[in-house]
């Protein structure tokens, strides 16, 4: 079930409709425990409208990972507690691992063998890929690590640790909520005020309006340059790369705003996942702006892990390669996404040593130039960020390692820049971001991505209806998916 | 308070209408748009065909087209007056695949067959007039032949069937043909239909709104039963009306074959293939559709299902599919966002089609 989709709709009326009836009809107390029921069921059957047979991961994963938090809580031996929660996680990667990642290493282990010149017959299995699997088996596994970093005290209420995993707005695409975050508004009651009310009802309807109107229309935009076989000019290809980096973009922020809006009209937050991605200037703060979730997960949990910036500058440099290349990995097993990871880490990499002139340069300004001087500094650091980040995208949507080949060649080598496709790529490509970015702008000026309804009436009414007519004029209403589920 | 911000909101609701409207009439292209829902005239028989002497511009990404309807409601840049001796006269009946919206008059396979057939024709002319309309189905091309097109005096009657969608077409149109229709009753509603539908067509906001409504309560409807796996013409085993559809285009095609004999024309029949039957790419996409909906696409199944259902009918059947496959590798014969011929197309079928007439002995 797709929140684009009138399942979801249905879903959605229905499981909300209950979930503000049992406040008014029962004892505060009974009506929390009783929402939470209806979240836990609401979400067991949101993940079963895929596949029902996937459920016994999902009850696994929570069962397994709940017994542990409570060993975690109980024992104070730290070697004892150390096994147990590299028992928690063994289980968590195994499944992860096997489901995800074990054709993708069989099929490599074999190419391998055969450039060797040995035959290896390795079995590849036809397994199918449970959605979400990458989502919930990271939030599952922050919360034993919390445990066991006594960041958190694990709960006893295997109900609410039940809702914590399952809850359906993040649950199949995020973002990837800490139980610090979560499991307290889950453990008491929620009240709902008008204001969340507000801001929920605008997120889905911005979300709806990223994922229906900007990313599906530049869909074909994009897959008319990376589809296999096109012989598109280096000017078209940028164009295509530009229309993909805004797809991602509409589509997973649509998503993530989707999940929080939901998640508000139901009285319960969720972190902030995307603050202008864009509009950044540095490498550093890409990653503090884009998928903002999965980014901490793997600063806080996997590079301070590995040492984060301890022990000299070479291991700095080591620990966010291997961060940043497992990061890659975890968006899906193929080369590209590795390399997409290796290019993230590379980029981090060369920007270090610049990171304090360049923090200095935002506070202070460039003290050999006019302010003027330093806005067009700016500006030119935004322009590079940019198209580092839209080559980034070349590599992560390119259909294989050839063809990120190719298309560089005709980006650097054959650019033709006579050759754009005005009409096929140009303007559809400016008449769906140009309204996302307008937003956008208003939304960096106020730094708050929840301004649009904190407007004066009269603006923000010009902005709700402009964005409904948009998505009901100009949306793709064939109801794709989103394409973080495929992660 | 309350009646203040809700008059704010309707008065913002009502000026971006306007300047959603200006603005969609000024670069928007597209067939909701006034101008080229303008082609079309409400018909009591057909229910709707080409307004004569009707004149539009049509733009795409992929196509720039100027349409001109003649007097007599086809789309042609001549008039179609009592026929001149030597001349003889080939009607060809059809939907948006014979239309050609996307393309020059001139890159018409109908007018390039007309060119294809002069050449060395002797003292005979030729002339092929393009009866297409889109939207229609056997059951309106019938209708169409009756009420305009039999006035051409053809001396061979093309009628084009599209496999995709005639069969299911035919079932839906299957009512018109029924002329023990109470009139009286259908008066009314019909009216005060055509009366809306003329408010809706007026602004291009409410037909794409229209557009919307019609696509959200479609997939309503498939999901509050459980869903049919789509393009039945070519399922495994289709819905029970896709035989019901095949029964009625035959029967159309009777009917249009025993009319065109009285008129002293022959008739044949060309089969038109979906895009799918010839793009492996497109046949890829829309096969894993129909699987993932737990349907099983077989790809020439229409095209095969028209040739039965009409073998039985004594009128030659020409099956464009061929030469099109023919023609591949090599540019495009279908637009990519459209599921029309290109030029190219246009002129793969126009040469085969030409070719057919021949060896019939024309």
């Amino acid at each position: 079930m797709v929140f684009n989709s009138l399942h979801f709709l249905w879903f959605f009326l229905v499981v909300y409709a209950l979930y503000r009836l049992l406040p008014a009809v029962l004892p505060v107390e009974r009506a929390h425990r009783a929402q939470n029921w209806l979240l836990l069921v609401a979400s067991y059957y949101f993940y079963a409208a895929w596949d029902y047979r996937f459920l016994a991961l999902l009850a696994g994963s929570t069962i397994v990972d709940y017994t542990c938090g409570r060993i975690l809580g109980s024992l104070q031996d730290q070697r004892v507690r150390r096994r147990v929660m590299w028992l928690s996680l063994g289980f968590n990667l195994s499944m992860l691992g096997f489901f995800k990642y074990f054709n993708f290493f069989a099929d490599n282990l074999a190419a391998l063998f055969a450039a060797a010149g040995w035959h290896a017959d390795f079995v590849t299995l036809r397994v199918l890929l449970p959605i979400g699997i990458s989502f919930y088996t990271f939030v599952t596994m922050s919360y034993v690590i919390d445990v066991y970093r006594r960041e958190i005290t694990p709960t006893r209420n295997l109900l609410d640790f039940a809702v914590f995993v399952a809850y359906f707005p993040h649950l199949v695409a995020g973002p990837i909520l800490r139980a610090t975050a979560l499991l307290p508004q889950i453990q008491r009651p929620r009240r709902i005020s008008r204001e969340q009310m507000r801001e929920g009802l605008w997120l889905i309807a911005w979300g709806f309006f990223q994922k229906i109107f900007v990313a599906d229309n530049l869909a074909p935009l994009a897959s008319h340059v990376f589809t296999p076989g096109a012989q598109a000019t280096g000017v078209n290809v940028l164009l295509g790369v530009y229309a993909f980096a805004f797809q991602i973009y509409g589509d997973f922020a649509g998503y993530s705003n989707i999940a929080r809006g939901t998640s508000k009209l139901m009285g319960i937050e969720l972190i902030e996942n995307f603050r202008f991605p864009y509009l950044v200037l540095t490498p550093q703060a890409f990653w503090r702006h884009w998928h903002i979730s999965l980014s901490t997960w793997l600063r806080d949990y996997l590079y301070i892990s590995l040492g984060g910036n301890r022990g000299g500058e070479a291991r700095t440099r080591r620990n966010l390669l291997i961060t940043m290349l497992l990061g890659g990995l975890w968006h899906g097993a193929a080369w590209t996404f590795v390399l997409w990871g290796l290019y993230q880490g590379v980029l981090l990499i060369l920007y270090r040593p610049y990171e304090s002139a360049f923090a200095t340069m935002q506070t202070r300004g460039v003290s050999w130039l006019p302010p003027s001087g330093g806005r067009v500094l700016r500006v030119a650091a935004w322009f590079v960020m940019f198209h580092l980040t839209c080559y980034g995208w070349l590599i992560f949507r390119a259909p294989s390692l050839q063809a990120i080949g190719s298309l560089t060649a005709s980006l650097f080598g054959h650019f033709a820049p006579r050759t754009i496709d005005v009409t096929g790529l140009l303007v559809p490509l400016l008449l769906y971001t140009v309204p996302l970015l307008v937003v956008h702008l208003v939304e960096a000026h106020a730094d708050d991505v929840l301004v649009v309804p904190r407007l004066r009436i009269g603006v923000r009414y010009t902005i709700y209806v402009a964005t409904l007519y948009l998505i009901f004029l100009f949306g793709n209403f064939g109801g794709s998916d989103f394409i973080y589920f495929q992660f | 308070m309350r009646v203040r911000r809700a008059l704010l909101f309707l008065a913002i609701v009502a000026a971006q209408f306007a300047i959603f409207e200006a603005a969609l009439r000024t670069w928007g292209h597209s067939e909701a748009a006034p101008a080229f829902q303008g082609l079309f005239v409400p018909d009591a028989t057909i229910g709707y065909r080409l307004q004569p002497n009707a004149r539009t511009r049509y733009t795409t990404a992929e196509f720039e087209t100027d349409i001109a309807i003649n007097a007599q409601g086809v789309r042609d840049d001549r008039d179609i007056g009592p026929k001149p001796r030597g001349e003889k006269r080939i009607v060809v009946l059809g939907d948006s695949l014979v239309l050609s919206v996307q393309v020059d008059l001139r890159q018409t396979f109908c007018r390039l067959l007309e060119e294809r057939l002069n050449r060395g024709a002797g003292p005979i002319r030729y002339r092929v007039i393009n009866a297409g309309v889109q939207g229609y189905g056997p059951v309106e091309e019938l209708l169409f032949y009756r009420t305009v097109a039999r006035r051409f005096e053809p001396d061979l009657v093309i009628e084009t069937i599209f496999v995709g969608n005639d069969a299911e077409e035919a079932v839906t149109s299957a009512p018109r043909l029924r002329a023990d229709r109470p009139a009286a009753l259908q008066a009314l509603p019909d009216s005060l239909r055509i009366r809306l539908r003329r408010i809706v067509r007026r602004s291009m906001v409410l037909q794409l709104i229209r557009l919307r409504i019609v696509s959200v309560t479609d997939r309503l409807g498939t999901w509050m039963s459980p869903p049919e796996p789509p393009l039945q013409s070519y399922a495994e085993k289709p819905a029970p009306r896709i035989d019901e559809g095949l029964r009625i285009s035959r029967d159309c095609v009777q009917a249009i074959a025993a009319d065109a004999a009285a008129d002293g024309a022959r008739t044949m029949v060309m089969l038109m293939p979906a895009r799918f039957q010839v793009d492996d790419v497109d046949y890829g996409h829309l096969r894993d559709a129909v699987d993932a909906a737990g349907g099983r696409l077989l790809r020439d199944a229409a095209s095969e299902r028209f040739d039965r259902a009409l073998s039985t009918l004594p009128v030659p059947r020409f099956d464009a599919l061929p030469a099109l496959r023919a023609a591949l590798p090599g540019p495009d014969v279908f637009f990519q966002q459209t599921v029309h011929l290109t030029p190219r197309g246009h002129e793969i079928v126009a040469g085969a089609l030409a070719d057919f007439i021949r060896q019939q002995g024309f």
